[in-house]
């Protein structure tokens, strides 16, 4: 029995890099974000994040980017020439930009830096983005008791990330969670994560044979997808990034067959 | 790593049967054909098919009373397992997570374990090879040693829809076992924690409602001395009388080839006084 396709030296990585997050979070004060949060904010679909203020200590932004490069190439010694580059091109402006386009998850500014600075196109993305993730888990705490009602289509109510990762926790409840900003909510069980699609006769559930506590659920109107993983099942509770990255093979599965993890209404607006 | 155990509360369960069914699911375990018992219970004990079996007890308590008492019983995967005690080939061990499995390659069907279990819960199946001999094989519960391994909770613990049984860490579990039996008391005055001591505990740990000897277990469950006596004196003291046996063999050997060759040149010496 085999539960992931993720290979163990990868999920040990992940496992490392969650754990820098961690530790970096804890460096942060409470008043790093602030909430500010609108009345119709969440009913609107509207991410919180576009109405929270960080206060970014960007010698620290910039000490963890170098400590998760020294992960890296611990991890694979061929990064270090391509990671050296990176350094050289970073000042108090690059960072601030960096920030601010990793918060709305801006590939194309990220791809075109890249290419200016001869840098690998994973690289810039790949380490704002990790950085970012503690200010974004310190913003979800922040927003948590906040996230009462929930618009269909919006993704992630903080982050706006999509919504394609869900868990059965006590009680078969279905617990929908944003392994960006590790921010949670309720959905009923028969509903698409997407575009609000309750009617059962067009939600599907795709299952894969020996995988005991994963499932698809696939959305006929929306073509969309959320992964839901029963982890009643689990000896200890996992992190759902982790969870998110060992059930990679349910995100190919549910493309391969012709589904997505944003839905084609969120496509459309 | 740390220690698992499944505790049970028969008090919490109500019979469904569930956790037989996800056994059989989970392991791919063949239905087998039962006869009526008398009562809604389907096997009279497990089988190498059946590796749980839904107890269904009618019992007189002290007042008078009927009380219907259910049980899942399934291996208690002893620490100080009699069954691996026993086994000739070296085929049943222990595993990180404390679960006694049965190597099915190395197993040659001897029935030494199904003999010793003081919980009589292995059996032993037979099978026909493609030449049409029979062989048999020891199969019981593995406490589904291949989904600890993944870090999933055994399958009848997953399954059980009103908590009766957990999976989790054995000091964890046994405090929950006692407070448990301190809260049910007034209820059922004879309550324990069955985690014999006889057998260096078990990764299966029951809070029974009434004395052990009314769902059909031992008070006291030993390993048997036999076994003590086969593996931890008998066993070792033979290993080594066999390489001392060997190692005299060894020398005996070497100076034979050493004085052989000196009682060749007298010989040849001798020869020549004959001459």
């Amino acid at each position: 029995m085999k539960m992931s396709v993720v290979s163990k030296e990868y999920q040990e990585l992940n496992k490392e890099i969650f754990a820098l997050q961690e530790g970096w979070k804890s460096m942060l004060a409470p008043e790093a974000v602030q909430v500010k949060i609108e009345s119709n904010t969440i009913v609107l679909g509207i991410p919180m994040v576009s109405f929270m203020s960080f206060d970014l200590n960007i010698p620290l932004y910039l000490q963890w980017i170098e400590e998760l490069q020294t992960l890296l190439v611990k991890n694979q010694e061929n990064l270090a020439g391509k990671m050296g580059s990176v350094n050289e091109v970073m000042n108090e402006e690059i960072t601030l930009r960096w920030f601010e386009e990793a918060i709305s998850v801006n590939q194309p500014y990220f791809a075109s830096f890249a290419s200016e600075n001869g840098i690998d196109e994973w690289i810039p993305q790949f380490l704002a983005e990790t950085a970012l993730r503690p200010y974004l888990q310190l913003a979800a705490e922040k927003a948590q008791p906040y996230i009462t009602a929930k618009k269909a289509g919006s993704g992630c109510p903080v982050c706006g990330e999509p919504a394609r990762f869900a868990q059965l926790e006590e009680e078969g409840k279905k617990v929908v969670h944003c392994p960006r900003c590790l921010a949670h909510w309720n959905e009923k069980r028969l509903t698409c994560s997407h575009c609000g699609n309750e009617n059962h006769e067009t939600i599907n559930f795709i299952t894969i044979e020996g995988d005991a506590t994963g499932q698809i659920q696939v959305c006929d109107e929306c073509h969309g997808y959320t992964k839901v993983i029963d982890s009643r099942q689990f000896i200890a509770k996992q992190s759902p990034a982790l969870l998110d990255l060992n059930t990679l093979h349910l995100d190919f599965v549910a493309q391969e067959n012709e589904y997505s993890p944003v839905g084609e209404k969120k496509l459309a607006n | 790593m740390a220690e698992f155990v499944k505790y049970i509360d028969v008090t919490k369960c109500d019979g469904c049967r569930a956790c037989m069914v996800a056994c059989k699911n989970w392991n791919d375990l063949p239905a087998e054909h039962t006869d009526f018992l008398g009562s809604v219970q389907s096997h009279t004990k497990t089988t190498a098919d059946t590796w749980n079996v839904l107890q269904y007890i009618e019992h007189e308590n002290s007042k008078g009373g009927l009380e219907y008492l259910f049980r899942h019983s399934s291996c208690f995967h002893c620490t100080d397992a009699a069954c691996q005690k026993v086994c000739p080939e070296s085929a049943i061990s222990y595993t990180d997570f404390g679960s006694v499995v049965i190597d099915q390659d190395k197993c040659v069907g001897c029935g030494y374990c199904v003999q010793n279990c003081p919980f009589e819960v292995i059996s032993l199946k037979e099978y026909k090879d493609k030449n049409g001999e029979t062989y048999r094989k020891s199969h019981k519960c593995t406490m589904c040693t291949d989904r600890l391994e993944e870090g999933l909770q055994p399958a009848c613990v997953t399954t059980c829809h009103t908590g009766a049984m957990e999976f989790g860490k054995k000091d964890e579990m046994i405090r929950k076992a006692e407070k448990r039996v301190s809260e049910i008391r007034g209820r059922f005055p004879n309550t324990m924690v069955y985690n014999p001591p006889g057998v260096g505990g078990t990764h299966t740990v029951y809070v029974l409602a009434e004395r052990p000897s009314v769902y059909g277990l031992p008070e006291n469950p030993k390993v048997p001395t036999s076994a003590v006596v086969w593996k931890d004196y008998a066993q070792p003291i033979g290993k080594m009388m066999l390489g001392a046996t060997t190692m005299a063999v060894v020398a005996g050997f070497v100076s034979n080839k050493l004085f052989n060759k000196g009682g060749h040149g007298h010989g040849e010496e001798g020869g020549e006084d004959y001459e």
